[in-house]
């Protein structure tokens, strides 16, 4: 389906303090795909993904989805094919109630009440948090309070999911069940994070950001196991790809094991 | 400063409502004809801040007591004074329902006492006009300290005058103006200086903030400011009058006058109602006494309204007969406990 | 600090009993808003030196206690706690007011009656306060508030601010933490950091408001608020506040412990 690709063409923008926050920025995205998007504080991945979403309006170049343009005109349609799920699931989560909150991008697209409420249940049963429906956000666990978020997007139905460092601020079963759940989606997935073993574990390709433009842009197993670039980005090796910290050795954990003393 | 159910009487409770409804329609109204959406969750944030900033204890130095921010105007300078009337509106009711802080019929007194005077008289009238030259730290920190100061002294009357139009408590009004506004204006000048520091700093980090605001012009116009004078005009109006028209016995003001004034009228009602309830209290003891009815007619033939009399608590049978009801209500509750734990045992769901 | 750690549990406490399922939680929030109401203007109404006509009252709180089987402890104490303010103002009652009246035969200063008269109603305002969000809760109060026609831009705004009143309270504990542990010893927060603490709060909560605004753009909000059809009124809703009305308004007119009273007495002799 061709609605389903993104296409970014020499993107720019600058902060009113001048401030070059993204600088030419181009890249496509095929249907199904899974793209991580890494970079050092300040690369410009967050300002990529504002763009992205239409919340900041770039001053040079354009963003396609499908065969749309992302202008102002365009954009309650492009929100509708493009979810993205914050870093901060508190900013996102602005409801009473987790029900509400999922509720109020439907309703906002004028659904039925009936209509409505099959998205609220399918999207929280998706995340497993159907349990949950009545309760505060602020009455959430971390690893709750991020699967609530998702809800909130996936109730849209987007064809493409965007999202802000999902694994931060999760312990570590949940975060490994938060990967699990991404996994199982079939929509283009756009995922920034700090969390390399994340991208490594998730996505087939990688994108490097630096400095507001893009360093490297191929398969995540040839990028992420690239050290120099890696060091001159402001990053490291994901730890699966480091040296084990028993025997020193460098190779893949499942193809080594310690020999017994 | 928060007026709570207790002090009030549902005729101040309900004008103060009314007003407090009229000014947060005009207030919503001017947000949505300025279609300006991006207010609403603006507003709903930094009501969520004042509340919380409301628990931090700034020290006041040299008397290790401390002072809290001023939340009124803070919001006005913040967000324009109609988002700030109807923010603080918010903030009030969360108050008054988890916390019981000000009551739901004392609602409209306080939103008006502690969100009209800042946003719609002090803001207007003090801060945009000595801000009007355009901003800087000093004069931002001069308009700041005496709006606040305003607004907290109009607020404090404000409570004054409608316990007193009540009529619930035995505070002169002199006494209670007099306990007031000296009080309030110590309170006001830690709360002008702390809100005084933070806008200055907002400013001088973020003066775009300051100045969005401020180029909203429709308040500082002269048609507005008539319009204003007319509300409160109108608002007093509706308070004072129709609060002592609507109450049965308007002991409220008129005994607020003779307690003040404490004239010989004064001393004579009260050996009246000394007469009275002497009999009142003598004659209860027989069996048969239907007092209800003789306390009426009793105080009609005095030509007295009806009201220390009324009350059947003078007698023995009154305070038997409260025991009585007290103790109903609570062997009702315990009855409903016991049936709900039976049948929670017997395995239904209630 | 223990101030804000007491909301935040405050808060946590009444949205647990919102969520509890009684008879009382299920009723529409639109009848007990409006019993609520009745409630507060009967007992608001109540003459000043009249304490038994505000006894039969005290039934609404203790049949709604066991009906929504509210916790009667923490619940009694946070109505105490609103007191002592209440006691303040009152307390002043008996100085300014020392008539004497003679009570069962006790000599009573008129002052102490309009005090205690006070105290109760206040007790029973409170109480009815603090019971409508406890069976009723924050969402369901704010669907009512917009039945009743209150425009939904200011319900979504009062709602936005309960939600974020948690978050925020968490932002300043840790901000006054950081400051306690780098400040020994310092009651309060020092006057030179008046303006950079509270204004840097608020800074950053510009931001939030900011990406709050944007997430809910992103969702499709474009200045109209949009909410689902609300809970059915239906007659269970209308004979829970038609009964509730009915007694306020009897008890609020006929002087039952004083007939109560009369039959005993008049039983006794």
């Amino acid at each position: 389906m061709s609605h389903h690709k993104l296409e970014v063409r020499e993107l720019h923008f600058a902060y009113p303090d001048r401030h070059k926050a993204v600088n030419g920025i181009s890249f496509s995205a095929r249907h199904g795909e899974s793209i991580g998007i890494i970079g050092a504080n300040g690369a410009g991945k967050s300002t990529l993904l504002l763009l992205l979403m239409g919340i900041l309006l770039p001053q040079k170049g354009m963003i396609l989805v499908g065969d749309v343009e992302v202008t102002k005109k365009t954009l309650p349609m492009i929100r509708e094919r493009m979810g993205m799920v914050f870093q901060n699931p508190d900013d996102q989560l602005f409801m009473t109630t987790v029900y509400e909150d999922v509720a109020f991008g439907p309703r906002n697209y004028k659904l039925s009440e009936k209509e409505v409420e099959a998205r609220v249940m399918t999207a929280l049963d998706h995340v497993g948090i159907t349990h949950l429906k009545d309760r505060a956000p602020f009455r959430l666990s971390g690893g709750e309070k991020r699967a609530a978020a998702i809800a909130a997007v996936l109730s849209m139905q987007p064809d493409i999911l965007i999202m802000d460092e999902p694994s931060a601020g999760l312990d570590p079963k949940s975060r490994r069940r938060m990967m699990g759940l991404l996994q199982s989606f079939e929509h283009t997935k756009l995922i920034t994070s700090h969390d390399l073993d994340m991208i490594y574990d998730l996505c087939e390709r990688t994108i490097v950001v630096k400095g507001g433009e893009i360093a490297a842009d191929g398969p995540t197993v040839e990028i992420l196991a690239d050290e120099a670039l890696m060091d001159a980005c402001g990053l490291e090796l994901p730890f699966a790809l480091q040296n084990c910290p028993v025997c020193g050795s460098k190779a893949m954990p499942q193809q080594h094991q310690h020999s017994k003393k | 400063m928060h007026m709570a159910d207790a002090l009030i009487s549902p005729a101040v409770g309900g004008a103060m409502w009314a007003a407090t409804s009229g000014v947060a329609a005009y207030s919503m109204k001017k947000i949505q004809v300025d279609l300006d959406e991006k207010k609403i969750p603006m507003m709903g944030v930094m009501g969520a801040f004042v509340f919380a900033a409301q628990m931090i204890n700034f020290s006041i130095p040299g008397t290790g007591s401390s002072g809290h921010i001023g939340g009124g105007l803070l919001l006005a300078v913040l967000l324009g004074p109609q988002a700030g009337f109807l923010t603080m509106a918010s903030i009030l009711a969360i108050q008054a329902l988890f916390f019981a802080d000000g009551g739901l019929l004392a609602f409209g007194c306080n939103v008006f006492n502690l969100g009209f005077y800042t946003c719609f008289i002090a803001y207007p009238l003090i801060y945009k006009r000595l801000t009007r030259n355009g901003h800087s730290e000093k004069r931002i920190f001069a308009a700041s300290l005496l709006s606040t100061l305003l607004g907290l002294q109009l607020g404090a009357f404000s409570v004054v005058l409608q316990t007193v139009f009540s009529g619930k408590t035995e505070l002169p009004f002199g006494t209670f103006v007099m306990l007031m506004q000296p009080i309030h204006l110590a309170i006001g000048l830690v709360e002008g200086l702390v809100t005084a520091a933070v806008v200055a700093f907002v400013w001088k980090a973020s003066p775009d903030i300051l100045e969005n605001v401020a180029k909203e012009k429709a308040l500082g116009s002269i048609s507005t400011r008539k319009v204003l004078t007319g509300l409160l005009i109108a608002v007093l109006l509706v308070g004072g009058v129709f609060s002592w028209f609507a109450s049965a016995n308007p002991d409220g003001l008129e005994w607020a006058m003779l307690k003040t004034a404490g004239t010989a009228e004064l001393e004579a009602t009260n050996k009246l109602h000394a007469v009275l309830s002497d009999i009142q209290s003598k004659t209860a003891f027989l069996p048969d006494y239907s007092f209800k009815a003789s306390d009426s007619e009793e105080a009609s033939a005095a030509g007295e309204e009806a009201w220390p009399v009324v009350n059947a608590g003078t007698s023995v049978s009154g305070i038997l007969g409260g025991g009585l009801t007290l103790l109903a209500a609570a062997l009702t509750g315990l009855t409903i406990n016991m049936i709900k734990k039976r049948r929670k045992r017997a395995g239904f769901e209630c | 600090m223990s101030n804000i750690s007491e909301a935040l549990y405050n808060m946590r406490f009444m949205d647990d009993l919102a969520r509890r399922n009684t008879l009382v939680h299920r009723l529409h929030p639109l009848a007990k808003l409006a019993s609520t109401l009745a409630f507060l203007a009967a007992v608001v109404s109540v003459e000043r030196y009249e304490i038994s006509g505000l006894l039969p009252f005290f039934f609404y709180p203790v049949i709604v206690f066991a009906l929504a089987e509210l916790p009667i402890k923490p619940m009694v104490k946070r109505i105490l706690m609103v007191e002592p303010f209440i006691i303040g103002i009152g307390i002043l009652n008996p100085l300014f007011d020392q008539h004497i009246v003679m009570l069962g035969g006790v000599a009573v200063s008129r002052g102490w009656i309009t005090f205690l008269s006070i105290f109760i109603k206040c007790g029973l305002t409170v109480a009815a306060a603090l019971i409508l969000l406890a069976t009723t809760g924050m969402d369901r109060l704010a669907s009512a508030l917009r039945m009743l026609g209150i425009p939904k831009l200011f319900v979504l705004q009062l709602t936005l601010t309960y939600r974020y009143i948690s978050v925020l309270l968490e932002e300043v504990g840790r901000i006054l933490n950081a400051y306690a542990l780098r400040a020994p010893g310092q009651k309060g927060i020092h006057w030179k950091s008046w303006g950079s603490l509270a204004g840097q709060l608020i800074l950053r909560t510009f931001e939030r408001a900011q990406s709050v605004y944007g997430a809910m753009c992103l969702r499709g909000f474009d200045g109209e608020y949009r909410t689902g059809d609300g809970q059915r009124f239906c007659t269970t809703d209308l004979a829970y506040m038609a009964v509730w009305v009915m007694f306020f308004i009897i008890v609020r007119f006929v002087d039952i412990p004083g007939l109560l009273g009369l039959v005993v007495t008049g039983g006794i002799k």
